[in-house]
């Protein structure tokens, strides 16, 4: 019986010995195959096995309770929720005022019949090994059966007494404290024995203790609030066990009486839309992903695919076209033996695809065997267990699929090109005229244009950043294709050039066909090396110049808005002890209503105070009450008060909720403030303000105490005066030209104190002779953190970018791209060149002119890649700019004419990245070149005939 | 197949008016000028001549793997000069075998495997080519080379090994460009010996060389120079001794 395949199996056959006869070239082209299979399907299977099913899911969070009653706190107000309890809202108008507000009434939502256990959660701080740790509280049962799934015990057992607990490892290894240790929390006396360690399989980075209910909670708060602290803030929500399943109509039962509800049986057999009252309620929708962000998202993974797979063709291509080239004797042998021009092509192509096959395997092999390895740290990694470990074939296959598609895509031209070779050129190894591709360059031209088009039309006509980005990509296609015509240009350079330079610039330009797809590749990784290092370059030029110090270069500030400021002493002293401070100003701030109050919150019995601006002095744009700006003046005059002394605008925000800061003269010399007169007023009971808007024509500043926060809030949308009381204070108003760094005024202590206004400690600022080093602030950030305490730590060390460890790799990525791509040129290069080396060494050339040669070899396709690349990569970048550059100035038009308010004139420079293209454009080819010299030998021993 | 010559039969290889210009203009070079040769089946014919005379030509023309610029070249009745490439490559396959200097195997093979390649690309299932092959080689008293690489077998087996390919199923010309220009003169002998067993076995062969030596071994031998025939002679009964002898060795 004679088939096809049977000719395939013998060039198959040819193909497996060749590529297991050259090891290295075979192992170079797999590892650059099998390398990303690697990852792309360890990450498939991280992805898939950190998924987890709704039932997984349900165990974690429910244990083997039927369902989870949380209370919102909508006061028992009724709500329509998702059946996965994920969106919910209260049943009722509140368009125009707010969602109800307070506790409900839990128990009432639990069913005739059901278990019920409770699960409280706290917050607290505990002392641990080095100081305290602001620590979950978490009071459930955990041992009991309904429980069972929630917390995973990895050591001891669950508290059985009201005097023990557990705790999440992370816990334990943060806090230095083990099993078997005895636990204290902070203003309470009891002590607590620590009987076992769990994890949240769902939340491994959680520091919770885990304590009995009624046994930590409730007497830490109680004993809080009386040092007048804030309590633990306790929420409950109720683990419920019903006999037949928590059913959809009793979900809706619950939410009656203001409840929401996890229920698992709902969870795994949702309701039909119609039957749930939320989504038939006015824009409450389901929330769905729009088709059109599923497919630009599909668009985008899959141009990144394509250009990853063009990459790998490109680089692994040349090294197929030199195995071709290598045994061009045996390709004519086997056309000699009668094989036509098919069997070359299989045997050749049979080459991708052993070598996709192989990679196939082994990248998916060993993504299987490291992610099964590795699973304990990703599992720690990623904070969360795998449901299991989740293999899904079909991906597998797709993906190892991908590295055959490569394999064959990238043999595909040398096999072509071999085919063509006769049989007699290929066994007398002489050598003919390749031609290029004429279809080629035209399809380059048309993409490149294409491209050009659209990324034109998407910086003129709209602002889309995409639509740019994707011309870009196009034309940079184009550009690819179009590289061995652009490569043949490159040959008019060498007439002027010595001998060895000359022979290589000649010989990679004759023999497109092998160096065009090595420039390309070099060209494609510098392109998009270069236009990311244009773009990031230009826009720290931009990010520098907008930044604004928030103090002057080498000051510190430390700023505690917690528990009334008890920790403050303590944080400030910290800080001098450790880092390298000159001066210090400690700093308090104004209160008003119970001491635990944080700056910022509006908690029962927490008021706030407002300074009083005078009438005169406020923006019209912002004073207009409930009437909109835009119908009380026209364009011109938005356009006019936008640029007002009264509507300017701090673009920093101050450590200071209101802006007044209680302090001395030290501060002023801290923010160097140089009017001498400020400090003079200060000594004498005034207030320095560096915002002339306060300050009202009799020169004084009124501030206004409000005890009644919601009472002032509904005075303010009606446009009237908050009620308060008004304390005034004779002001000194520092010069236009000082920076007080968004503090608008500062008052002493006493000042404070004989006006009757109470303060709390907030922090400190410092002035220092050096910035500190990363010694010296690790050393802090630990001293900080056994205080427990939320501190807002800043040094003024100017501005840093985040892009320069970015831009190194990327440099240095399409530094060993273009290295890689030359070097195989190099080598297909040399197999060529051998007769001519011959020849030179006939006519008495030295024997340094093969390594010479070599090295200019790849200089030549390293330095071509280079310049077309670096050409191909600033353009769009500079394109990219150009379209920002118009939507910022079209936003700042637009917000001129609207009154928002005076905004500086956007600066959106074009920077090009003198350094990185530096680097690419002259030491990447010159390391290329000498590396290139270094490795080939500069003697080979003389052949008859060239060998197969 | 026939036992011995017999001029009365159809010629498996023969030439008419063959003739072949190389380049064009200033560069114009004859390098055969109407040549007409007859080879039969069982028939042995060298083709002697000092270098540039044109015999790796006549012999690349004769293969299919060069075409000539007039004349007609009928390899077992088809004029080769008239069909396709891929009808080539089948005659390739199943008529002509080749033998030259030196690196005729393929070294990603194995003899018995590279004895297989022509009938394993016409598509013969592998184990059908591999049986003839080793029969191939058995035939030859090279059984013990079957499984064995190239680079593990001298110079001598190797070139066995290529006439064995050359001959292998349906093959009946066998068309040897200096197969001994690399061997040592004994074991150039024993590989000569070997093509006198297969051609008097019936098989059709031309033998290019320049050393009147091996050129004993053929029942003709042909003198080109410039592109032209200029002397044919017969084997005289003396060799013909001398070779059933060396055979019998």
């Amino acid at each position: 019986m004679k088939t096809w395949y049977h000719s395939w199996r013998a060039a198959l056959r040819i193909a497996r010995r060749d590529a297991w006869r050259s090891k290295g070239r075979s192992l170079l082209v797999l590892s650059m195959i099998a390398l990303p299979i690697l990852g792309v399907s360890a990450f498939d299977l991280t992805l898939r096995s950190s998924e987890l099913s709704a039932q997984e899911q349900l165990d974690r969070t429910l244990g083997r309770a039927d369902a989870q009653i949380t209370d919102p706190r909508f006061g028992g107000v009724a709500l329509h929720q998702s059946p996965e309890a994920d969106n919910y809202s209260p049943v009722g108008d509140f368009e125009n005022e707010p969602w109800p507000d307070g506790p409900g009434d839990i128990s009432k939502a639990v069913p005739a019949g059901a278990t019920v256990l409770e699960d409280t959660v706290g917050m607290g701080k505990l002392r641990t090994a080095h100081g305290l740790l602001q620590t979950e509280i978490r009071e459930l049962k955990a041992a009991d059966p309904i429980a069972d799934g929630i917390m995973w015990l990895t050591e001891g057992r669950f508290p059985e007494r009201a005097d023990e607990v557990a705790a999440t490892s992370h816990f334990l290894e943060v806090s230095g404290l083990r099993v078997g240790s005895r636990l204290t929390a902070r203003g309470l006396g009891t002590e607590y024995r620590i009987v076992g360690a769990y994890e949240l399989p769902d939340s491994l980075e959680t520091d919770q203790v885990n304590a009995l209910p009624g046994a930590l909670l409730a007497p830490l708060d109680k004993a809080l609030r009386a040092d007048g602290l804030p309590g633990t803030n306790p929420s409950t929500t109720q683990l419920v066990s019903v006999p037949g399943g928590f059913t959809w109509n009793m979900v809706k039962e619950a939410n009656t009486h203001g409840m929401l509800v996890t229920s698992r049986a709902v969870a795994l057999d949702p309701p039909a839309d119609a039957d749930v009252p939320l989504y038939q309620q006015n824009d409450q929708g389901r929330y769905e992903q729009s088709a059109v962000a599923d497919a630009t998202e599909l668009a985008a993974a899959g141009t990144v695919v394509g250009l990853a797979m063009l990459e790998i063709c490109l680089l692994a291509g040349p090294a197929f076209a030199v195995g071709a080239r290598r045994s061009r004797r045996q390709l004519g042998l086997v056309g000699a033996n009668g094989g036509d021009r098919r069997h070359i092509r299989a045997i050749v192509l049979g080459g991708g695809l052993v070598i996709g096959l192989a990679s196939a395997v082994i990248g998916t092999a060993l993504g299987l065997g490291l992610t099964y390895a590795l699973r304990p740290v990703l599992e720690d990694y990623m904070g969360q267990r795998f449901g299991g470990f989740d293999i899904r074939p079909l991906e597998l296959l797709g993906i190892a699929l991908l590295a055959v598609l490569t394999g064959l895509l990238a043999a595909i031209v040398p096999a072509v090109t071999a085919s063509r070779q006769t049989v007699l050129a290929s066994l007398t190894g002489r050598r003919g005229v390749r031609r290029s591709s004429r279809v080629l360059p035209v399809l380059g031209l048309i993409a490149v244009a294409l491209g050009a088009v659209i990324a034109l039309y998407g910086s003129m006509m709209t602002d889309q950043f995409t639509i740019v980005a994707g011309g870009s990509a196009i034309a940079e296609l184009g550009v690819v294709a179009l590289t061995p015509a652009l490569v043949g240009l490159f040959g008019r350079l060498g007439r002027r050039l010595p001998l060895s330079p000359r022979l290589a610039l000649r010989d990679a330009v004759r023999n497109r066909g092998r160096t065009a797809p090595a420039v390309a590749a070099v060209l494609a990784a510098v392109a998009g090396t270069v236009a990311v290092s244009t773009y990031a370059t230009s826009s720290d030029a931009q990010d520098r110049a907008a930044y604004q110090p928030r103090l002057p270069h080498g000051a510190i500030s430390v700023m505690v808005d917690e528990d009334g400021g008890r920790d403050v002493p303590a944080i400030r002293t910290a800080v001098q002890k450790n880092l390298p401070v000159d001066l210090r100003a400690d700093v308090d701030r104004i209160s008003v209503g119970k001491p635990s109050c944080s700056m910022y919150a509006g908690d029962e019995g927490c008021g706030r105070y407002e300074v009083v601006v005078p009438k005169a002095h406020q923006c019209p744009l912002w004073s207009t009450g409930p009437e909109d700006p835009s119908e009380k003046f026209s364009k011109a005059e938005r356009r006019k008060l936008a640029k007002d002394w009264r509507c300017a605008q701090d673009s920093v925000y101050s450590d200071v909720a209101g802006g007044v800061l209680i302090g001395d003269a030290t501060l002023l010399k801290i923010l160097g403030i140089k009017d001498t007169g400020a400090e003079k007023a200060l000594a004498d009971g005034q207030i320095v303000s560096f915002d002339k808007r306060n300050v009202d024509a009799a020169g004084k500043i009124g501030i206004l105490l409000i005890t009644d926060i919601e009472k002032a809030d509904a005075a303010i949308q009606k446009g009237l005066p908050s009620p308060g009381t008004v304390k005034s204070f004779r002001a000194h108003q520092a010069p236009d030209d000082e920076n007080a760094y968004g503090i608008a005024m500062v008052m002493t202590p006493a000042t404070a104190k004989a006006a009757g206004i109470s303060t709390l400690p907030l922090g400190a600022y410092y002035s220092t002779g050096a910035l500190p080093t990363s010694a010296q602030k690790q050393k802090l950030d630990g001293e900080l953190a056994k205080t427990g305490s939320q501190v807002n730590l800043h040094i003024e060390a100017g501005f840093t970018s985040n892009h320069n460890i970015v831009l190194l790799a990327l440099t240095v990525f399409a530094g060993l791209v273009t290295i890689g791509a030359a070097g195989i040129a190099t080598g297909l290069a040399q197999a060529d060149a051998e007769a001519d080396l011959k020849t030179l060494a006939a006519v008495g050339a030295p024997a340094r002119v093969r390594r010479t040669l070599s090295g200019f070899q790849c200089g030549v396709v390293a330095a071509m890649g280079v310049l077309l690349g670096s050409a191909a990569g600033v353009l769009p970048a500079i394109g990219l700019r150009l379209t920002e550059r118009r939507a910022q100035l079209t936003f700042h038009q637009r917000a001129l004419d609207e009154g928002w308010g005076a905004l500086t004139t956007p600066y959106v420079p074009v920077v090009i990245p003198w350094g990185t293209l530096a680097a690419l454009l002259v030491a990447v080819p010159l390391g290329a070149a000498i590396l290139a010299a270094l490795v080939t030998r500069s003697h080979r021993t003389l052949g008859r005939r060239a060998a197969t | 197949m026939p036992e011995n010559a017999q001029p009365s039969q159809q010629p498996v290889l023969r030439l008419q008016e063959l003739t072949r210009v190389h380049g064009s203009g200033a560069t114009e070079v004859h390098a055969l000028r109407g040549i007409d040769l007859d080879v039969f089946p069982g028939e042995l014919v060298a083709v002697m001549g000092p270098s540039g005379s044109g015999k790796s030509t006549l012999l690349t023309i004769a293969g299919g793997l060069d075409t000539p610029s007039s004349g007609r070249v009928i390899v077992e009745g088809t004029d080769i000069t008239t069909v396709g490439r891929k009808q080539l490559a089948a005659l390739r396959r199943r008529s002509i075998g080749y033998v030259f200097q030196d690196y005729n195997l393929i070294p990603a093979l194995t003899a018995a495997e590279n004895i297989a390649l022509p009938r394993e690309l016409d598509g013969t299932s592998a184990r059908k080519a591999r049986t003839e092959a080793v029969a191939a080689l058995a035939e030859m008293g090279l059984e013990q080379l079957a499984d064995r690489f190239p680079d593990e077998m001298s110079g001598g087996q190797q070139q066995r090994v290529a006439i064995a390919r050359a001959l292998v199923g349906d093959r009946r010309l066998v068309l040897a460009d200096e197969p001994t220009g690399a061997l040592d003169s004994e074991t150039g002998e024993s590989v000569l010996a070997l093509l006198r067993t297969r051609c008097d076995a019936g098989a059709a062969g031309v033998l290019v060389t320049h050393e009147p030596r091996f050129a004993a071994w053929a029942d003709r031998v042909v003198f080109l120079r410039d592109g032209t025939v200029v002397d044919q002679t017969i084997r005289s009964q003396a060799d013909s001794l001398l070779t059933g002898q060396a055979a019998e060795r």
